[in-house]
């Protein structure tokens, strides 16, 4: 957690501040740093349960939804900009099969508030790849066969990228404790670490 | 070569990646939740909180209240449709306790309301605010529960035919020299495949289309139809990629016709993904079980006396019961066999299908009871297997198709390094940690249902193969294409792959390791009718005498191997020769002693497996060996298993690295489901307490260190076309007693009760 961007306190504490501080990063679970102030502006006054303007950036592309201010990030993703890749496994921030990366930050989208993330770059795995050539992560789970159905693998995959960039994935002890966060019905475990492995390298020079 | 992708040894295919690889990795495969649909209302499930009991009534003032709520269903309001019939009366559902009929209660979870709104956001929070008042009945909740009655299976549960008995078990365990008798359980386990119990449908005037993860699409279009009261012929079941099913996919649930009905009283699409926590009561589960093993033998090993005798859990409304006897009474040779299947009724919902659903509970208890015998007779576990392997089973005496279950042991003994055991227990450790080495019989029988395909082949070499098959991660897309690619003799890459449609030629539930096995030899048959066209094009006056049939491969050649002539068949002089550009073929294919009715059904969505010990003069399974290494703190008693291993052999292997990394996924579920897997029940209440992925314990990575898999030259000539025997359930079979057995050897204490944890370790 970025402690600095802490929501205000109790007393001062109202919609509208509860928002702005969510979105300056402390809402992410796991901890995804807040970068740049937030310009959500929503009048404490409006009826909660109306639709509110959210502008997601994903992929390097603003998508401006009108939405429940409860949605999460991966609903925001799944059920209005058409991204499905990005899976639901369990809603609770149990299974991993939702990460996403913001800022570069491995985050579970199913806990994540899409207003929270406004102002911020989400990458999804519909963001990796430039349509000609997979990013190493992705070549490295088919090498080494790091799946088998395959609803598990974009959370998988996400999260193993975080997990080289944190530089945890130095060992094989150390990439299976990182990777705990992400569950494989299927059991492709020992696939995983061997294609967390082979992508590492690349990941890190590159 | 890799790991990830072993060589191919004798009779095994080309460890090719993924046909649906690149989907996966990019997140263009579209599972069912992720399909598009035009503006959907969002269904939210209300689901009962007791067990037993009636509903006296709603109060959905609250709900109703929520801005973007469309509808609220329940029983007083709800479309009424046509009774389910259970899947084994002959039917299509996984339950006949139809939600939304009446104010009746009969398991806590079911169904008692769905909430329709224009968002997800708006129907969840309407769903709870729906207030609901009860009259709770007290429940009956498992084997403990007061006043539970066992009924035999046989004559209850139409499936299960017979208690597999021979000679006279009574007498012979009485002279036996050496006996033991012991007891098991194993828990409640819940599937939980990573995709959630989701349905998506949209009509389009009287035709519906269902997005839903299945198992079986004509089992889902036929039993959907049955519902609604329409003609099957008006119902489309799609899903190209499945999350995971292990079982939980196979039969219908209450859920889709529901959701159909809605939608067409809407006349708008719907959308439900029921969340994790309802699908432990929304579809099936694997129900707890008892066991009592009783083995007779000489002091040399022999088997004399052989009984098992099992307790399953069932349903008030349905007899549900895995039976796994008809396994476990002919693993070995034994002269004298006995055994009895009992179902004890519980206010629960009804349990179903799960990976490996008779053998896990059966040879749970069977292997362990092997462990301890071996252990009285002072002698090598892996020996007392090999003093009562035998070519014929026991009670018909029909000889197995084949069997390396001892070239299994062998093999998988070596590479273990099972020589460095010493047989005493608690006698191997390492600093504060006691060592254990365990092993135990996996097997599975080999299966096989009829199927249809229809094959496209162009005059370039371009195929495509469409048949209603599933891929539910086994890599069905993959050994697909590769039958296929080997029977026309075109590269992989020009064969394309269509599954997952019902309007596709049928195929069987994808369930009992029959899928490669029935899928492979329909498209090799119909690929074979394709070749069969090319060649009269070729030689219009020649009749298909044998030497023509074995050119384009036409019949039943065994295990896989495209005959060939001594020439390759020319294809492009051959389209030349008929004036096409393409051409097709459609065909159906049934397994020898498949029944008359075979096709008929197979079209109705009904299946018709055949195989196992239900094989026309000869039983047919796949056998393996499983090695668990355990560590157990001798303080703290925690248990760790630092390495699994697994030999298996099971006829031709379509693909080595699919094939290995479901026999992975295999031993991995075992240790899971030896060590971590139990629903816990509330006993006052019937109900699940761990529902969530959280508290209901699945290895994560940190759990599994290091796991091999040895696969096995097998060439089965009896089986079928493709000359596969199937694995899928494989590999889950043994480990769990492997592991017991284990522990036995690191401490010394027998845990005959699963899962073992360590408050039930005393040493």
């Amino acid at each position: 957690m970025d402690d600095k961007t802490n929501p205000q306190s109790p007393s001062s504490f109202n919609r509208r501040s509860f928002l702005a501080g969510a979105a300056g990063g402390a809402m992410f679970p796991l901890a995804a740093r807040a970068a740049g102030p937030t310009t959500t502006t929503i009048p404490s006054t409006q009826d909660p349960t109306l639709p509110v303007p959210v502008t997601l950036r994903v992929n390097g592309h603003d998508n401006s939804l009108n939405i429940d201010a409860r949605t999460t990030v991966l609903d925001a993703l799944r059920e209005h900009i058409g991204l499905t890749g990005s899976k639901k496994g369990c809603d609770h921030g149990q299974c991993g099969a939702c990460t996403v990366l913001i800022e570069g930050r491995r985050v579970l989208s199913c806990l994540t508030l899409a207003l929270s993330a406004q102002d911020h770059e989400i990458t999804t795995i519909e963001g990796l790849s430039n349509g000609v050539r997979l990013h190493p992560m992705q070549q490295a789970f088919i090498d080494q066969d790091a799946f088998q159905c395959g609803y598990c693998t974009p959370g998988q995959i996400m999260s193993a990228i975080a997990c080289v960039k944190e530089g945890h994935a130095n060992s094989d002890e150390d990439i299976r404790e990182y990777m705990s966060g992400n569950i494989c019905r299927c059991a492709a475990y020992p696939n995983i670490v061997a294609a967390v492995k082979q992508a590492a390298p690349e990941i890190l020079s590159g | 070569m890799t790991t990830a992708a072993p060589a191919p040894k004798a009779n095994m295919g080309q460890p090719i990646p993924r046909y649906d690889a690149v989907a996966k990795v990019t997140g263009r495969a579209q599972y069912a939740s992720d399909m598009p649909l035009r503006d959907p209302a969002y269904a939210y499930l209300v689901t009962s909180a007791i067990a037993k009991g009636r509903i006296d009534s709603f109060d959905l003032s609250e709900a109703q209240k929520v801005r973007g709520v469309v509808d609220i269903v329940t029983h007083e309001n709800a479309e009424r449709l046509e009774p389910a019939k259970f899947f084994s009366d002959g039917g299509y559902a996984s339950t006949t306790n139809q939600p939304l009929r009446t104010a009746e209660i009969a398991e806590e979870g079911q169904i008692i309301a769905v909430v329709l709104a224009d968002t997800y956001e708006a129907a969840r929070e309407a769903a709870h605010r729906v207030k609901v008042s009860y009259t709770a009945a007290t429940p009956t909740t498992s084997f403990h529960s007061a006043g539970t009655i066992a009924a035999r299976a046989k004559g209850q549960v139409k499936r299960f035919k017979d208690d597999p008995k021979v000679g006279d078990f009574n007498t012979a365990f009485e002279e036996a020299e050496v006996k033991i008798t012991a007891e098991y359980e194993t828990p409640p386990q819940h599937h939980n495949p990573m995709e959630l119990f989701t349905t998506s449908v949209a009509w389009n005037g009287d035709s519906l289309t269902i997005y839903e993860p299945s198992q079986f699409v004509y089992g889902l279009k036929n039993g959907v139809a049955t519902q609604l009261g329409i003609d099957p012929d008006q119902v489309r079941v799609i899903n190209p990629y499945v999350g995971g099913a292990f079982g939980s996919k196979g039969s219908m649930t209450p859920r889709t016709a529901i959701i159909a009905s809605i939608s067409r009283r809407l006349r708008r699409p719907v959308k439900l993904v029921a969340t994790r926590d309802q699908g432990f009561n929304v579809s099936t589960y694997r129900a707890e079980t008892r066991h009592r093993v009783d083995l007779g033998a000489r002091r040399d090993g022999k088997l004399t006396a052989l009984r098992h005798e099992g307790w399953e859990i069932s349903s008030r409304a349905d007899a549900y019961c895995v039976g796994g006897t008809r396994t476990t009474t002919r693993m070995y040779d034994c002269p004298n066999v006995d055994s009895a299947v009992w179902i004890v009724r519980a206010d629960r919902n009804t349990p179903g299908f799960m990976r490996s659903p008779p053998e896990v509970p059966y040879m749970f208890a069977l292997e362990s009871a092997m462990d301890e015998l071996a252990h009285q007779l002072k002698m090598d576990p892996i020996e007392l297997r090999r003093v009562n392997d035998t070519t014929r089973e026991p009670i018909g005496g029909k000889p197995y198709t084949s069997r390396s279950l001892m070239a299994c042991f062998d093999e998988g003994a070596k590479a273990f390094g099972w020589a460095q055991r010493n047989r005493q227990p608690r006698s191997m450790s390492d600093g504060d940690w006691l060592i254990g080495y365990g092993c135990a019989t996996t097997c599975y029988p080999t299966q096989m249902a009829p199927a249809a395909a229809r094959v496209r082949l162009r005059h370039d070499g371009r195929a495509r193969v469409e048949i209603a098959g599933h891929e539910l991660g086994t890599g069905a897309y993959t050994v697909i294409a590769q039958a296929a690619a080997t029977r026309l003799d075109v590269p992989v890459e020009k064969v394309t792959v269509v599954i997952g449609d019902s309007d596709l030629p049928p195929a069987p539930v994808a369930g009992g390791s029959n899928s490669t096995a029935s899928t492979c030899s329909t498209v090799m048959m119909v690929c074979d009718q394709v070749r069969q066209r090319l060649f009269k094009a070729l030689m219009p006056n020649e009749s298909l005498s044998d030497k023509a049939k074995e050119t384009v491969g036409v019949g039943q050649t065994p295990s896989g191997r495209a005959a060939r002539s001594d020439q390759p068949l020319d294809r492009e002089k051959a389209f030349d020769a008929l004036g096409v550009n393409v051409i097709e073929e459609y065909g159906e294919w049934k397994p020898e002693g498949a029944p008359q009715d075979s096709f008929r059904a197979m079209h109705s969505g009904l299946v018709r497996i055949v195989g196992g010990p239900d094989f026309s003069g000869r039983i047919a399974y796949a056998f393996g060996a499983d090695f668990v290494e355990v560590r157990v703190n001798r303080f703290t008693h925690e248990v760790r298993v630092p390495r699994v291993l697994g030999a298996f052999a099971a006829g031709h292997i379509m693909n080595p690295r699919t094939a290995r990394s479901q026999l992975m996924g295999g031993l991995i579920w075992g240790v899971a489901s030896a060590l971590h897997e139990a629903t816990e029940l509330d006993e006052r209440y019937a109900r699940y307490v761990n529902d969530n992925l959280a508290d209901y314990l699945v290895p994560v990575n940190a759990d599994i260190p290091q796991v091999d898999v040895i696969l096995l030259s097998e060439d089965d000539a009896h089986i079928n076309p493709a000359g596969v025997k199937g694995l899928g359930e494989l590999g889950n079979v043994g480990t769990n007693a492997a592991l017991s057995n284990a522990i036995f050897h690191a401490t010394g204490q027998r845990i005959r009760t699963l899962p073992v944890r360590l408050e039930k370790i005393e040493a």
